[in-house]
């Protein structure tokens, strides 16, 4: 698929070719790197964290090597979202540009050099969480997706699918309401912060649901039991690194 | 109207930025503060509201990204990606409303210094362009061009080789001269490419600064000329200055197609010099010296 001023989306197991610096990127679609890189996506209270978790203490218990990587943490730059979000000093534009800097250098600091040694990736929110917050905040979609050109293509991603109000009923058991940007109140959709996260999260679920088929997101129902989750999201890992090892027997 | 390089930014109304916008671009030495400094109070005493602002100077993420260059672990898409956050913080909340306020706007680099960065540490052209589609087109671009002959006195006798302007982080191996050369001349290379297809108006920045400001007073009075709001502009002009010609005047168009290495503004030929349009400029391009 061609986008927007030509950076190609699709064919390759990265969003798009960029050149020399990181052109271990494209390697990566080439060659297959030893490592996995299995992601997952879904609104706050979607219980995607706990599925990961789960899955990573499995992946240990099988004798992977597993490293775990969160949205937003990278070291270099998360003083800098901190400090924007604490001052709202934040628009959709440096919105996005400064978690997608967050996310550049955990990709060249960590993701990126862990799959090359052969490591299970796990991330907690992945490129869709950009895709999804920074286009319901208005933001281009070309753009965004553009901007994440670099970004390695998961092996696996995830989508935990949930009903909205399922999602508020979860978080909203544990505390009194909604953080200023996790609910979307920059937006001045609603003065009420839980009615405002019902507006924004409302949009970045429609944009969840477009990027199943564009980004061939599998698909978990949230709202089963843990352990049926968890149950499926094994046993599609476990078909995955089969098949993996398999590959690399015959190579 | 005013325009974007391609894509609108949200709730970015460009129908109102009745400011100017003026670059002053050209690799690290080339004399772009030192001629933002002579032209601030300048403009201002001929009346003009001025706003300046550069590189690592937004409240969001300048401090970040001084610290992300102390520790020489900045991977090269995240300093793209950093100093576009920084960029755009600026264009949202300082650029943006200044123009819609009627100021002129010097910035010191623009998104091409930006680019040619990101190009050299071999991020793809067409990723970079695509996150500066955003960016406002300027009214004009000074491009201060200084070869690397001319600027290795300047570094070495100043203030000395820096880490990133010798672009360590792309040649590891070298010592900082080698390396400071090599990136010098990559820049350089990619700003001439950038300069055919955005435009520059060109200057040699090996003139001395006194020479480099009456040129571009020269391109900046023609250029404010054509504003909409020229007849009160130019009383106020008339209003402020009393002295005469100034010796120096050449043509101000074709720059950009000139030989990058050429003499590009010569001792003026008052015989070649465009008729004044009788409105005073020449007599202000004066008034600051």
């Amino acid at each position: 698929m061609e986008i927007g001023s030509g950076v190609r989306i699709g064919p390759f197991e990265v969003f798009a070719p960029l050149q020399p610096a990181v052109s271990m990127v494209r390697h990566y679609g080439e060659h297959h790197f030893p490592g996995r890189l299995i992601v997952v996506e879904g609104i706050d209270g979607s219980g995607k964290s706990t599925q990961l978790s789960l899955l990573h203490k499995w992946l240990e218990s099988k004798g992977y090597g597993v490293v775990f990587s969160e949205w937003n943490s990278s070291p270099l730059v998360k003083d800098t979202t901190k400090h924007g979000k604490k001052k709202k000093l934040l628009t959709p534009a440096t919105f996005s540009l400064i978690h997608s800097t967050d996310f550049a250098d955990r990709t060249e600091r960590s993701i990126l050099p862990l799959l090359k040694a052969g490591a299970v990736v796990l991330c907690d929110r992945y490129v869709y969480t950009a895709f999804a917050r920074d286009v319901a905040r208005g933001m281009d979609r070309d753009w965004v997706r553009e901007l994440y050109g670099f970004a390695v293509k998961p092996a696996i991603a995830f989508y935990f699918r949930v009903p909205l109000e399922t999602a508020i009923h979860r978080l909203l058991d544990g505390r009194d309401g909604f953080k200023f940007y996790e609910a979307g109140m920059d937006l001045n959709l609603a003065d009420d912060s839980v009615e405002s996260f019902r507006m924004f999260q409302g949009r970045i679920l429609s944009e969840y649901e477009k990027m199943i088929p564009e980004f061939g997101l599998t698909v978990v129902d949230a709202t089963l039991p843990i352990e049926v989750q968890q149950a499926q999201v094994r046993q599609i890992v476990k078909a995955h690194l089969d098949k993996a090892n398999e590959l690399r027997v015959q190579a | 109207m005013r325009e974007t390089y391609g894509r609108l930014l949200p709730e970015m109304r460009l129908g109102d930025l009745a400011g100017k916008l003026i670059v002053i671009e050209g690799t690290d030495g080339a004399g772009r503060s030192t001629q933002i400094d002579l032209l601030r109070p300048w403009l201002e005493e001929l009346g003009h509201a001025v706003v300046d602002t550069g590189m690592t100077r937004s409240p969001l993420a300048g401090e970040g990204i001084r610290r992300a260059k102390e520790g020489n672990n900045l991977g090269r898409v995240t300093q793209a990606l950093f100093y576009a956050t920084d960029f755009v913080d600026r264009l949202e909340n300082e650029i943006v409303p200044a123009l819609r306020a009627g100021f002129i706007v010097l910035t010191d680099r623009y998104i091409y210094s930006l680019m040619a960065r990101a190009i050299v540490r071999g991020m793809d052209p067409r990723w970079i362009r695509s996150i500066y589609s955003v960016a406002l087109k300027p009214d004009a671009v000074f491009y201060l061009r200084l070869g690397i002959d001319q600027l290795l006195p300047r570094v070495v006798f100043s203030r000395g080789f820096d880490y990133w302007e010798s672009g360590m982080d792309l040649y590891p191996g070298h010592d900082m001269f080698d390396s400071f050369c090599s990136y010098q001349a990559a820049l350089l290379t990619e700003f001439d490419r950038l300069s055919a297809e955005f435009n520059f108006q060109m200057v040699d920045a090996a003139a001395d600064a006194r020479t480099v400001c009456v040129h571009l007073q020269h391109n900046i009075l023609q250029l404010l000329e054509r504003d909409s709001r020229k007849n009160f502009m130019s009383r106020l002009y008339n209003d402020s200055t009393t002295a005469p010609q100034p010796a120096l005047q050449e043509k101000a168009p074709d720059r950009a197609k000139q030989p990058a290495d050429a003499t590009l503004f010569a001792v003026a030929n008052p015989a070649s010099t465009p008729p004044s349009n009788g409105n005073g400029h020449h007599h202000a391009a004066h008034h600051g010296q």
